[in-house]
């Protein structure tokens, strides 16, 4: 049996999709997290029919008219899928506008359930809502649910629920009739008699002791948090905040504590394997394997506590009002207001935040959209940033903050550019987001999205890291005539040979040694892949001291051994998180973006800024430190030189090109 | 004997995690260890899109 759960976006459909099945979709208190449909089994607690039950998780619609591509899916899926039955997930709190899309399912006789979901939140604001009155109106059983609760919370009656009526003709209580889908007025008088049909229910039904019309305190709070002048600053302190708490204080703590279980690990092996042992066998299990893992495992924590704040953060409604913010700086350089919520997403993970670009429904916004989104720095990138913090920086929490903001700036200016080398006149674009209402923020919720984050972590330590780390400690122990490089000879191995070539052009960024290049490179296949490579390379068992609760042990000795100045370690940093995103980024960026030249141009450009980024924080860094340029400046100018003429040269065809669609032309 | 049994733990601990890469990949899973492509892996059966992971 197939039931779709369909609502407008941030009705609560995954939040409930995830109670029924047991599911850790990801869910957050803002529109538009859903962008693919999921599919999962019914909990066999909550189904007591013996029937198998699938239900899909579809994208939030407001009409089954599809003004978006997620909104498409929606309606296709209605459309051409034949669920058994439709869950119809209805905000409590927002009545009239989630009933217009009720009451266009109910025409397409299939058996509907409507789950009149945040009832506890209506309990708050002492709304009534007459629930018989409502399903009698409707034709459809109405149930109350609080899927963010564990127990009565509704979803075993809505099961119920569905399993009696999934055999009914499903009567619709207004029928739109003779409407021209080809004419907008048509279409808008229709639409207008479907709000009129529904503003007479919600009048039957409803009871308000809040009218929507007043000033809240929640309103108060949005006067603040999202003011365009003092937003910005308020944001950039709670990102400062969420570094801090989670690199500097909490963080390091947890680490400390695992650390120590990774060193008594690396111990007992180390004593475990006695004499006798090939020095090439051992240190492929200690430096490769254990040393290796446990370098990037050793910041797990840290990563942990952030991604717990974050949540925190998205669940308590802040992220959407982060969302507006953005909104109009945006707009102003030719992207989406719809392009913040990809770049939101992205500091997770970049690959769903890619894929959160389809809904955008401009082309070029949403290609453009899809090679800024990896800017933004990732999970994957916070070990990096956490380990140069640490051992340069001595755990600053500005380093993590501005690596953010910096993204945010590479953001602007890189959609500037695209505007212009495009040609294509600046789209108007409106982006009407709901924004959901402030709530304390559930620590459950928290701690099931970090735990989940958590587990993804450690298996891609034990699975891609581990096999990355074991084929780097392979190919600097040995040489092309497989033969073991002497100690102290480790230029002449097989990894230096490969990443010696890629160290030249690295130079003018202030890190020539092969042992870095090797780290960036195999840092395209994962980021994390940086720390565990440089953990090898450089033999460092861990990166955070068991004694002094500090992020990194020794700093100094470590900082020396990667022979580089804190400015070139920031250019190294720069360079790591600015250029192309891991591979499988790469591959939801070609998904996106479905156009070869855009795919390469995009790559293209994201090289050209990492270096460019990395080279002018390499120069002026030196500069403004030691009174004279960095090595290799002339060089890398030659190189950043031919890059902006590049830039220039497409600009000014794409110039030329929009002058060309503006001229008007002869017949 | 001692690099014999070093080698078979090596062996095992790079099978292991090659046989764990080998089963995400067939389960359509783009990115190993994402906590979100397991839930959409039987999209397919629905041919909506022919995508089997939620992250295409």
């Amino acid at each position: 049996m197939k039931i779709a759960l369909t609502g407008n976006p941030n009705s609560g459909k995954t939040t409930l999709f995830n109670a029924i099945t047991g599911k850790i979709e990801h869910v957050g208190n803002w529109a538009g997290v859903t962008v693919d449909k999921k599919e999962g089994q019914i909990k066999s607690t909550l189904n007591r029919t013996g029937m198998e039950m699938t239900a899909i998780d579809l994208p939030g619609a407001y009409s089954m008219s599809p003004f978006t591509s997620e909104e498409s899916i929606t309606s296709e899926f209605i459309r051409t899928e034949n669920p058994d039955v439709i869950i119809n997930i209805v905000d409590a709190t927002n009545l009239n506008r989630s009933l217009f899309f009720t009451s266009q399912l109910l025409e397409l006789n299939i058996p509907v359930v409507v789950a009149l979901n945040k009832s506890d939140m209506t309990q708050k604001k002492k709304t009534k809502i007459d629930i018989a009155k409502l399903s009698k109106q409707l034709g459809c059983p109405v149930v109350e649910t609080i899927s963010t609760k564990t127990n009565n919370n509704g979803l075993e009656t809505l099961i119920s629920k569905v399993a009696e009526i999934k055999d009914n003709d499903q009567v619709a209580p207004f029928v739109a009739t003779g409407v021209k889908m080809d004419s907008k007025t048509s279409v808008e008088a229709s639409d207008k008699k479907r709000f009129e049909f529904i503003k007479k229910i919600v009048t039957s039904v409803e009871n308000r002791k809040v009218s929507s019309n007043k000033q809240t305190s929640q309103d108060a709070v949005d006067r603040i948090l999202a003011h365009k002048v003092v937003g910005l600053p308020i944001f950039a302190f709670i990102m400062w905040a969420v570094f801090s708490i989670s690199q500097t204080h909490v963080g390091p703590m947890l680490s400390d504590i695992l650390v120590g279980w990774i060193d008594n690990l690396y111990a007992l092996v180390e004593g475990g394997l006695g004499e006798g042992v090939s020095p090439v066998l051992s240190s492929l299990l200690l430096d490769g394997i254990i040393g290796g893992v446990g370098a990037v495992v050793g910041f797990l924590p840290l990563i942990m506590v952030l991604f717990f704040l974050l949540a925190l953060l998205e669940d308590c409604g802040y992220m959407a009002r982060v969302a507006v913010i953005m909104d109009r700086f945006f707009k102003r350089v030719g992207l989406s207001g719809k392009s913040i919520i990809p770049m939101v997403i992205g500091t997770g993970c970049a690959i769903p935040g890619v894929m959160a670009t389809r809904t955008i429904k401009n082309e070029r916004q949403r290609r453009t959209t899809a090679m800024l989104t990896p800017f933004m720095p990732c999970g994957a990138k916070l070990p990096v940033i956490a380990l140069f913090a640490g051992v340069f920086f001595g755990d600053a929490a500005w380093v993590g903050t501005s690596m953010y903001f910096a993204g945010i700036g590479i953001i602007i200016i890189g959609a500037l550019m695209v505007v212009r080398i495009t040609g294509e006149k600046n789209a108007r674009s409106f982006f009407i987001m709901e924004l959901p209402e402030y709530r304390f923020p559930s620590i459950k919720r928290a701690v099931v999205s970090t735990a989940s984050r958590g587990k993804a972590f450690i298996i891609k330590a034990g699975t891609i890291i581990l096999l990355c780390n074991a084929a780097v400690q392979i190919m600097q122990t040995f040489n092309w005539q497989f033969e073991v490089v002497a100690e102290g000879a480790q230029n002449t191995s097989i990894l230096a040979s490969i990443s010696s070539p890629f160290a030249i052009l690295l130079v003018p960024l202030g890190f020539g040694a092969w042992q870095l290049a090797a780290a960036a490179i195999t840092g395209f296949i994962a980021k994390e892949n940086v720390v565990g490579t440089l953990a090898v390379v450089y033999s460092i068992t861990n990166f955070i001291d068991t004694e002094e609760l500090a992020v990194v042990s020794g700093q100094e000795d470590i900082a020396s051994i990667m022979g580089l100045t804190s400015v070139a370690a920031l250019s190294y940093l720069v360079f790591n998180l600015f250029t192309p995103p891991c591979f499988a980024a790469i591959g939801a960026m070609n998904s996106e973006m479905e156009d070869k030249k855009w795919l390469w141009g995009g790559i293209a450009f994201q090289f050209g800024v990492g270096y460019t980024v990395a080279f002018a924080v390499y120069q002026i860094g030196t500069l403004v430190t030691t009174g004279a340029f960095g090595t290799g400046f002339l060089p890398g100018l030659i190189v950043v030189g031919a890059l902006l003429a590049t830039v220039i040269i497409l600009i000014k065809k794409g110039d030329a090109k929009a002058q060309f669609k503006a001229t008007p032309q002869k017949a | 004997m001692n690099n014999l049994v070093v080698s078979l733990i090596l062996l095992a601990i790079i099978g292991l995690s090659i046989t764990k890469v080998v089963i995400e990949k067939r389960k359509g899973v783009k990115c190993i260890g994402c906590p979100h492509a397991g839930a959409s892996k039987k999209v397919t059966q629905i041919k909506l899109d022919g995508n089997n992971c939620g992250c295409k």
